[in-house]
């Protein structure tokens, strides 16, 4: 009788665990790996009900989402997608692209991209950040071009009712609004050893002198840019911070954090920056008001970064299918038009062409310079971005001349490019 | 015990012998896979040119990452040169406040509030090092930074400075930062061992009309010196591995000021993904470690078996 009742009692359990895991598989969890904070963005919080609202209309699937910070976020892509695993859906800086498909971490979706029918909603500017090698990794989903970000009451007390244009205006300016007000600088830049912002508003500059950081020849990459045009580029910078002192002199290292918080407390009146700076709407006060944005001061030519963040599958998941259909879910126009209409900017063009989007003020400026972007070149760009910010890095702290720093970093980049070419 | 009686002889004997082993099964299971196995795979991995952005092209290549390592890269030897100032500055100055405050806590002076001071001496040291190193961080920003506030209050805006951007005194900084976070653990067990010591050997030591730098030197330090030789060698390797507290603050910079060979590693393995070359610079750290703890065991576990 007891063993009965034991025998029993195991079937029951046993059953009931096969029911429940009947129930489980018929339901899957996407892991979603991306950068929204509802803690710190207004967008943020938006996705967040949008993933929410996901799972509603979408019964058998349920999100797990990760919230990583941007350096984080890399490197724990790297390592899982290294050991054959890692999410579903992973979010991207378009200059990982090149990395991560060289890598096999990110999935090929060229096939469903060409028979998505949003697909032309896209500008091509932004399908080229999320392709590598004639295939697409990605799907864009924000797409923010830097402007010159000033202080327009700082300008106007030092006598100037517009912003700089080209680069010499750029000098005159910084440095006549240097002191204006008490505590008050110029210029502020990045140019930390992490190397996350700094390349992106160096390689503008270099942009703007007319040369390309690579140049693909043949098949093969070679450095885009001579001495002399690198050599401009770190005289800029080498004016702004020391022959001019434009700059706070203790800002060589900063970081974009560094960078924020100084335009914020108003302790500097220009930099370049991106549309996620209203998030500091709150903190700057008053002062707001008189931020205001504009095109990247010329050299030769007019250019500035255009920063696009793609969205991709992982080569890894087991549900490509749930992925692809979430992607398109959340990029799909109603829903970009609510987690892109605070601190972001959409990627899609007829989420741009919305009233709400083309009345914005503070997207204006944004919007405008869009023709003037320019995004990485498509090879793996950490090597570069660390010579880059090592050779800014000399200049400042006067270890080396600019044409001594333009010629290592040319040195630099063909050694670089020599193991890409192989 | 029928059916003990039933087994042969030789597996009687063998069970009994071998036992005591079969319960160490787990914990070599767990060591295994977590360190034994890691670590040769690292080593092993030393010896190939491997890349992770081009998977197909992994090749053996011998002791060509060491070559390079030792004889061709021209930041690995700064690099050591750090991390060997980084761990002796220190460990020397972490003993030192460490030892300076046990004996102040464990002084008959302090009476009142002992056991709060302890708790608040403990502070930093309780705190995840990724939370001290970030606050760390923005304390010691130039502008609105509270150690340069603080210093403008009292006077002294002359010395106010970038302390993580100037190249003269980032390191120093970096050290204070780590010595600060470190010290409190030094307190504590130094702290253990004086207390251990026989109040006896105080009380005959003052009757026999010994000053108090006798005292410390012929009974309070003799009777730290185990405490103190196992928490050094702790901290020699904990220090000489720290990566955090330094990539949390400078991430190796300005102008590789501050990198050290765990930043160095990580740089050449996450940021240039040469995971072949940064497991060499893995195993010389490994290795370098292994001879400088059996070095100074052999020299300091003699003195340590005399007592």
């Amino acid at each position: 009788m007891r063993k009965e009742s034991i025998l029993l009692s195991l079937l029951w359990v046993f059953l009931l665990s096969l029911a429940l895991s009947i129930v489980h598989a018929q339901e899957i969890t996407l892991q979603v790996w991306d950068v929204f904070d509802p803690a710190t963005s207004k967008d943020a919080v938006e996705r967040e009900k949008l993933l929410r609202k996901f799972e509603e209309e979408n019964p058998g699937i349920k999100i797990q989402h990760n919230i990583l910070t941007y350096s984080d976020l890399h490197e724990k892509l790297v390592v899982a997608g290294v050991a054959g695993s890692g999410p579903d859906v992973l979010h991207m800086l378009g200059e990982w692209v090149p990395e991560f498909v060289l890598m096999g971490i990110v999935e090929d979706i060229t096939e469903r991209v060409n028979t998505w029918n949003e697909k032309q909603f896209f500008p091509d500017s932004t399908w080229k950040v999320a392709t590598y090698k004639d295939r697409i990794y990605g799907i864009p989903s924000i797409a923010s071009p830097r402007v010159l970000l000033y202080r327009e009451d700082y300008l106007k007390k030092a006598g100037f009712d517009r912003p700089p244009d080209t680069w010499d205006e750029l000098r005159t300016v910084a440095q006549k609004v240097t002191g204006v007000v008490e505590g008050v600088y110029g210029f502020g830049f990045c140019s930390s050893s992490n190397a996350i912002r700094g390349p992106q508003e160096f390689l503008p500059l270099l942009w703007q002198t007319g040369a390309e950081w690579v140049l693909e020849k043949d098949g093969k990459w070679l450095p885009g840019f001579t001495v002399t045009q690198a050599e401009e580029v770190f005289a800029l910078y080498d004016d702004l911070m020391n022959t001019l002192k434009a700059c706070p002199p203790d800002s060589i290292g900063w970081e974009w954090q560094e960078l924020d918080n100084a335009f914020v407390m108003g302790r500097i009146a220009m930099c370049y920056n991106g549309s996620w700076m209203q998030l500091h709407e709150e903190k700057a006060g008053e002062s707001f008001k008189h931020w205001k944005g504009t095109r990247m001061p010329a050299n030769k030519n007019r250019a500035t970064y255009f920063e696009v963040k793609v969205e991709g599958i992982g080569k890894f998941s087991k549900y490509k299918d749930e992925a692809w259909k979430f992607l398109t879910w959340i990029l799909g126009k109603d829903q970009m038009a609510l987690h892109t209409r605070h601190d972001n900017l959409p990627a899609r063009t007829d989420v741009i062409s919305l009233p709400e989007f083309q009345e914005d003020e503070w997207k204006k400026p944004f919007f405008a310079v869009i023709p003037d972007g320019k995004s990485f070149p498509p090879i793996p760009m950490s090597e570069s971005n660390k010579a880059m910010m090592r050779e800014l890095q000399a200049v400042l702290y006067r270890q080396k001349t600019p044409a001594e720093a333009a010629e290592s970093l040319l040195a630099m980049l063909q050694e670089i490019l020599e193991t890409i070419n192989e | 015990m029928e059916k003990q009686k039933l087994l042969p002889v030789w597996f009687r004997v063998w069970k009994k012998a071998f036992s005591p082993y079969w319960y160490f099964i787990p914990l070599f299971a767990i060591v295994g896979a977590l360190m034994i196995y890691p670590l040769v795979d690292g080593i092993c991995l030393s010896f190939w040119s491997k890349n992770l952005m081009y998977p197909g092209k992994d090749k053996f290549v011998g002791f060509a990452n060491y070559y390079r390592l030792l004889f061709e890269d021209k930041l690995f030897w700064p690099a050591f040169r750090n991390s060997i100032i980084f761990t002796v500055a220190s460990v020397l100055f972490e003993y030192l406040l460490g030892l300076g405050s046990a004996l102040l806590l464990n002084s008959k002076h302090v009476v009142r509030c002992k056991n709060l001071l302890r708790g608040i001496v403990l502070l930093p040291w309780v705190v995840p090092i990724a939370v001290n190193s970030l606050n760390w961080r923005w304390m010691l920003l130039p502008d609105y930074g509270f150690v340069n506030q603080l210093l403008r209050i009292f006077g002294l805006g002359s010395i106010a400075r970038g302390w993580l951007s100037d190249l003269r005194w980032v390191f120093p900084t970096v050290v204070l930062v780590n010595v600060w976070r470190s010290f409190p653990f030094y307190t504590v067990t130094i702290l253990a061992g004086l207390t251990l010591i026989p109040r006896e050997l105080y009380e005959a030591a003052y009757i026999d009309g010994a000053n108090r730098w006798q005292v410390f030197r012929y009974i309070t330090f003799p009777g730290i010196k185990g405490v103190s030789t196992v928490i050094v060698v702790l901290h020699i390797v904990w220090t000489f591995v720290n990566f955090d507290v330094i990539y949390l603050l400078t991430g190796g910079g300005p102008l590789h000021r501050t990198e050290v060979l765990p930043t160095y590693l990580y740089q050449q393995a996450f940021n240039y993904f040469n995971v072949g070359y940064a497991s060499s610079v893995g195993t010389f750290i490994f290795l370098f470690l292994i001879v400088t703890v059996g070095f100074y065991f052999s020299k300091f576990s003699s003195l340590y078996i005399e007592r």
